[in-house]
């Protein structure tokens, strides 16, 4: 099942990723913008399984580290998005409250963009990458933030019928 | 929430964990095959980019004006008026001039300093979700550009080549913060390291102690060996502040860098050094106020005043 699932995301993916290093990648927007592919793989794991979210998360972070952009090593973005997948998932699995609710939703995908985000920066540290002035790191993170909090409600009817119809699976909110 | 998962659940956890900490130790320890999975998705990736670049340009550059509204209000206010006239004609040219443009500028520069270079269009303004400052424009190894060459606009250092592909390259912009050039200060010609800080805004620090910076200082590019990663006499930014702290060991400086790195479009990738270093030649020359014309009158009083 789970491999059926992961071969059915990837075109997907796929297209979401195209579009991120082709298009979103065109637009200078305050604090640097906001990430499409990543907000859109934790919302896709938010939608599933634990398991499938800890999947789709070694999908999505195999896509982020062959982006000639990402800087750590190949394998940074795999291990923390694998991480991200599942708790994401893990949070609100079972739990129709929390999962059924679109304002917790988009806070936790939100606030899951910059706690991923900032344990990339960490892990990046223990790798030996550098990382800039305090200040431009808080402007970044807070930022990602902010734009995940402005494209998650756009994005998340979307993402939950299209969630909906693959995998026929209650996911629409 | 959910109290735990089953075996099988665990067992497929921990193998995506492992396997993503084997690509790790695999990238680290420079295994090629990993290095030419990322150049090839990048080679697949630019032709699309290139398309994506021409269409969404404009958009974006709507988007970074509206970013910097606040900021150059003022400048904008004063400009209107002027521009308001040209804008009817100029419309359908405006992305093809703003180009030209740079592109006459970075000429210029490079034809001062004999530097041989290629001309790019910028194609990507960079990852969003790492901390890296990169661009990545649609010359490529087909050009003549390698890794290890100096990127510049008409007004300075934009970066180095970090990476080139067959039709594209990846650019490290100066304010990356894993950016460093050995740069000096013109006239002075004191050295040091500038550093890149995530904002248009870098640090310079002194090797001397025995020296001293002001603010007005135009810091110029000090060249590397063999002109690779850097040619010498770019210029990079001026000095805004100067720290002046007792009790530190060399003497460190803020740098205002020259390039808007908001509005790059193109850029020359220097591909020959000049035989002779420029020294100071390509310092920006102040701006020369315009003279005002004055003119005098004499009055001559007449000799018999009439009643």
């Amino acid at each position: 099942m789970f491999a059926r699932r992961f071969f059915i995301s990837f075109p997907i993916f796929a297209v979401i990723y195209i579009l991120q290093e082709s298009v979103v990648s065109q637009f200078k927007i305050f604090g640097g913008g906001f990430s499409l592919f990543l907000i859109f793989a934790l919302l896709w794991s938010a939608l599933d399984t634990p398991e499938m979210g800890a999947l789709t998360g070694f999908g999505a972070g195999l896509m982020m580290d062959l982006s000639q952009t990402a800087s750590g090593p190949m394998g940074q973005w795999t291990l923390i998005m694998i991480l991200a997948g599942f708790v994401i998932s893990y949070l609100g699995y079972g739990d129709d409250n929390f999962r059924g609710n679109p304002i917790s939703l988009v806070f936790t995908v939100a606030a899951g963009v910059a706690i991923t985000r900032f344990i990339y920066l960490i892990l990046g540290l223990l790798l030996g990458s550098e990382i800039g002035s305090a200040w431009s790191v808080f402007a970044s993170l807070f930022s990602s933030a902010f734009w995940s909090v402005a494209v998650v409600p756009l994005l998340m009817p979307v993402v939950t019928r299209l969630h909906e119809a693959l995998f026929d699976v209650k996911s629409r909110i | 929430m959910r109290s735990g998962g089953d075996n099988r659940g665990r067992l497929l956890l921990i193998s995506l964990i492992v396997t993503s900490l084997f690509l790790i130790t695999l990238d680290l320890r420079g295994v090629q095959v990993i290095t030419g999975l990322r150049n090839g998705s990048q080679s697949a990736l630019s032709p699309v980019q290139s398309v994506a670049s021409t269409i969404f340009r404009p958009v974006g550059n709507f988007f970074s004006d509206v970013t910097h509204l606040g900021r150059t209000r003022g400048e904008i206010n004063k400009l209107k008026a002027a521009n308001e006239k040209l804008r009817q004609t100029l419309i359908n040219r405006k992305n093809a001039d703003a180009e030209l443009t740079q592109l006459k500028s970075v000429l210029d520069l490079a034809g001062t300093a004999q530097y041989k270079v290629v001309n790019a269009k910028v194609i990507s303004l960079g990852s969003t979700s790492s901390f890296t400052q990169t661009i990545t424009i649609d010359a490529g190894t087909n050009d003549g550009v390698r890794q290890n060459m100096t990127v510049i606009t008409g007004l300075g250092l934009v970066g180095v080549v970090k990476m080139s592909y067959p039709s594209s390259a990846l650019v490290q912009l100066t304010t990356d913060p894993a950016f460093h050039v050995g740069a000096r200060v013109a006239g002075s010609q004191q050295i040091g390291i500038l550093s890149g800080q995530g904002t248009r805004k870098a640090v310079l620090q002194l090797l001397d102690n025995q020296t001293t910076l002001k603010v007005g200082d135009v810091i110029l590019a000090r060249g590397s060996q063999n002109n690779r990663p850097f040619v010498p006499g770019v210029p990079i930014g001026e000095v805004t502040t100067v720290d002046n702290a007792a009790g530190a060991v060399t003497q460190t400086a803020d740098v205002k860098l020259y390039v808007n790195f908001a509005a790059l479009s193109v850029v020359a990738v220097v591909v020959g050094a000049p035989k002779s270093d420029p020294r100071d030649a390509l310092v920006p020359r102040p701006p020369v106020p315009t003279p005002v014309p004055t003119v005098t009158i004499y009055a001559q009083p007449s000799e018999s005043p009439t009643p």
